[in-house]
């Protein structure tokens, strides 16, 4: 289990907020926290892999217990961070603004991260596990933050609230049926040959 | 990656007292030969770092981050060189997580102790780490050059400052080294990824400290692209310049490893030192306050911009720009000239076009170290707006051509005798006025605007499921009304509120042969200036129905007053 990498991750982004809320006056906002849960969400790429998977195989327990177990672990630690972000945002607010779409959309990025990340495990660039995935989710993020239609419906404003939270839930619920499907795979996919020898 | 060759020929595995073994080794060791080597490296790792899919996917990024920030504003230099700087910070993001990767891939590979074991030191290695950072080079000064090109096609105010542009290949030579620092002490990709996240972080942040956000390596002026000129100080593109560099030069001294013999480790401190010293003094000098005659004449300029621009007089219209935007001439005179060339009979007196400041309250950054009797004033100038000229029309600098349709529409609205509010007052609103119809064609024609880009997601006709309603209450009446796109950049001033009706009637006309229009006009010109006369007859005289708009049932009452409520009820436009 990566610990050093996922605490890094969450510490550095908390700790950049924390900065942020004592050097400046002004208020933080939900879009500085999700800035700042980023780390988090980068490190969190890292987790799913197991580098003993191809020796798990041959054992007697599904090899991809390792990774979900893994991912598991993650999730304490990543709520924990969450909170402590949340209330720090709390904290430079004179009234502070819903977090429940902020919440969704966090969930979401973690969701897609490790989708991805489970996805990089599973192809041809295993080795390099979160060097892949961490860039290929944060550029996924910005994608969805902001292209024009997408954050339309991901993004409030212009979205509304209740249509982003819904939209975040399910961009989550997606990616980890995905995610668990890339994680019960046990073949690595390779792109074919294209052209016959 | 397998290292070049270290040395002329080292091999691993010969007998030590091998004499050809033992001088290659010797010439590896010498000052020449490690700079062989260093140069090697820095060939291989450079062409890595040039073609990598990191920096490419940054300098893309880079690119649609200038896009995105420098066509749709006013391509004034002063402005847009500091915005090509936005996209340098997204390369210089990914360069500092390929320049980690890189550095730390002996680590990561585990193949230290084999590195170890060869004649060159660390820090020859590792100097050409450094050395490859050129190879980012090629990707900053096509970003820079392709977005200059872009801005310099649309006909800019200004001239570029070199010392602006050049921060850009500057800060990403900055962030490389700063990637090459931690890949050498920490191997994990993770480190890479969190500096150049913690770069971006910092990037987007920095307006919010004031006059030190000029100290961060990049940084969003908030109103440099609302001012009619660079001020003495302000952007600091110089100063900057310096830090940068010496920042670079500073992340390069912390990724060398410790220097053997004394000599080498003077030199590296004195480069340190030098570093930190050209930091420091450049972070004094962009903290020095912008003079204050520079101030007292952008906010005069602000106050009675008239007073303070070139003004030419075309047919009963004066014209008025501030020095340095004489190309936008011909541009503003278009809509203008557009839509009084429609108008049978104009108002008498000379009608006013001007640019004004759109600052809404004073940027710490710009005022930081005056006295507060100073700010007061400044303040009190920028909320009381332009003042001075009865019959003017102010369109904001740093927002032309987005302005061009609402120059057009308060032309109109002035030619038809409609009330322009003062600058803080909400406009009446037309209801079943003619007037307002012809206003809002007459600016539909002289723009030559399409109908969709007007609509921009508004529900004019309020049917369910449509974009969004804005309502007004006019005499407890609801009325639904139409916003003019680009309302967000002000021109003062603000014009009557528009209605929907009165849109949808203006649309129709535009359907119509223009001389039929125009007929209809000439004929009772003085009648269609009356408030009272209707739209439905005018869409009489023009033979076409009158738009109708269904007021949805929860919009039939007005809601209740109150403080926080709703906003009081708006007047009839009635003289």
């Amino acid at each position: 289990m990566p610990w050093t990498t996922l605490v890094a991750g969450c510490a550095a982004g908390t700790g950049l907020l924390a900065l942020l809320a004592y050097t400046t006056s002004q208020a933080l906002g939900p879009n500085v926290v999700a800035l700042t849960f980023l780390p988090a969400v980068a490190a969190l790429a890292f987790v799913p892999r197991d580098p003993f998977r191809p020796a798990a195989q041959a054992a007697p327990a599904p090899a991809w217990l390792t990774s979900a177990g893994q991912t598991l672990l993650a999730v304490p630690v990543l709520a924990v961070t969450c909170w402590g972000q949340l209330r720090l945002m709390d904290h430079t607010a004179i009234r502070p603004p819903g977090v429940y779409p902020l919440i969704a959309e966090l969930t979401g990025w973690c969701a897609v991260s490790v989708a991805i990340a489970a996805g990089c495990d599973r192809s041809r660039y295993a080795d390099l596990g979160g060097a892949v995935a961490a860039p290929v989710s944060l550029a996924i993020i910005a994608i969805t933050r902001y292209v024009p239609r997408i954050d339309r419906l991901l993004v409030t404003p212009p979205g509304t609230a209740r249509a982003v939270t819904i939209a975040w839930y399910i961009v989550a619920a997606a990616a980890l049926v995905i995610g668990c499907a890339a994680l019960r795979d046990r073949w690595r996919r390779y792109t074919r040959v294209l052209r016959r020898r | 990656m397998s290292m070049p060759a270290a040395g002329a020929g080292a091999r691993r595995g010969r007998d030590a007292e091998d004499g050809p073994g033992l001088a290659a080794r010797a010439d590896a060791r010498s000052p020449g030969g490690a700079r062989r080597v260093a140069l090697s490296i820095a060939r291989v790792e450079a062409a890595l770092l040039a073609r990598g899919v990191l920096v490419l996917a940054g300098l893309v990024a880079g690119g649609a981050v200038v896009w995105v920030f420098v066509w749709p504003t006013e391509p004034l230099w002063w402005n847009a060189a500091w915005q090509i700087g936005y996209g340098q910070v997204i390369l210089a993001a990914t360069v500092l997580a390929a320049a980690q990767l890189a550095a730390g891939r002996a680590r990561r590979d585990g193949m230290r102790e084999l590195y170890r074991s060869f004649p060159v030191s660390p820090a020859t290695r590792t100097a050409g780490h450094l050395a490859a950072l050129a190879g980012a080079l090629p990707a900053s000064v096509l970003l820079a050059g392709a977005a200059a090109i872009l801005i310099q096609a649309r006909g800019p105010i200004g001239v570029p400052s070199p010392w602006v542009l050049a921060g850009g290949p500057l800060l990403v030579l900055a962030a490389g080294a700063a990637g090459v620092a931690v890949g050498t002490r920490l191997s994990s990709p993770l480190a890479g990824i969190l500096g150049a996240m913690a770069l971006l972080i910092v990037f987007t942040q920095s307006g919010r400290f004031g006059e030190f956000s000029w100290l961060f390596p990049w940084t969003t002026p908030a109103q440099l692209g609302s001012l009619p000129g660079p001020l003495t100080g302000y952007p600091p593109g110089g100063a900057h310049a310096v830090e940068l560099a010496g920042l670079a030069v500073l992340a390069a001294v912390a990724a060398l490893p410790g220097a053997r013999g004394r000599t080498r480790r003077r030199m590296r401190l004195g480069a340190g030192i030098l570093a930190v010293a050209a930091v420091c003094a450049s972070c004094l000098v962009q903290l020095q306050p912008v003079p204050t005659a520079g101030l007292i004449r952008l906010f005069g300029a602000g106050a009675d911009p008239v007073a303070a621009e070139h003004c030419t007089i075309s047919a009963q219209v004066r014209y008025c720009l501030y020095p340095g935007f004489g190309r936008l001439l011909p541009a503003v005179q278009a809509p203008v000239r557009g839509v009084l060339a429609e108008v049978p009979g104009r108002p008498a007196q000379v009608l006013t076009i001007a640019q004004d400041l759109s600052l809404s309250d004073v940027d710490q950054a710009l005022v930081h170290g005056h006295s507060r009797q100073h700010l007061a004033l400044w303040n009190a100038e920028l909320t009381a707006g332009p003042t001075g000229t009865a019959a003017a029309i102010y369109a904001p600098v740093g927002y032309w051509p987005s302005t061009r349709f609402a120059l057009a529409l308060r032309t109109a609205e002035w030619a038809v005798r409609l009330p322009l509010p003062g600058n803080l007052q909400t406009g009446c609103v037309a209801v079943d006025q003619a007037r307002e119809a012809i206003a809002i064609w007459l600016a539909i024609t002289a723009t030559r605007t399409s109908a969709a880009w007007l609509q921009a997601g508004q529900n004019v006709t309020a049917e369910p499921g449509g974009g969004f309603i804005s309502v007004a209450f006019v005499r407890k009446a609801p009325v639904i009304l139409w916003t003019e796109p680009a309302a967000d950049y002000p021109v003062t001033p603000g014009g009557p509120q528009t209605t929907a009706v009165g849109f949808l009637l203006a649309r129709a006309m535009t359907s119509l042969p223009s001389g039929k229009v125009e007929s209809v006009l000439d004929r009772a010109w003085p009648t269609w200036l009356n408030w009272r006369t209707t739209d439905a007859q005018l869409a009489a005289a023009l033979g076409i129905p009158v738009p109708v708009v269904h007021i949805p049932p929860g919009l039939s009452r007005p809601p209740a007053t109150g403080p926080g409520v709703a906003p009081p009820p708006s007047a009839l436009c009635t003289s």
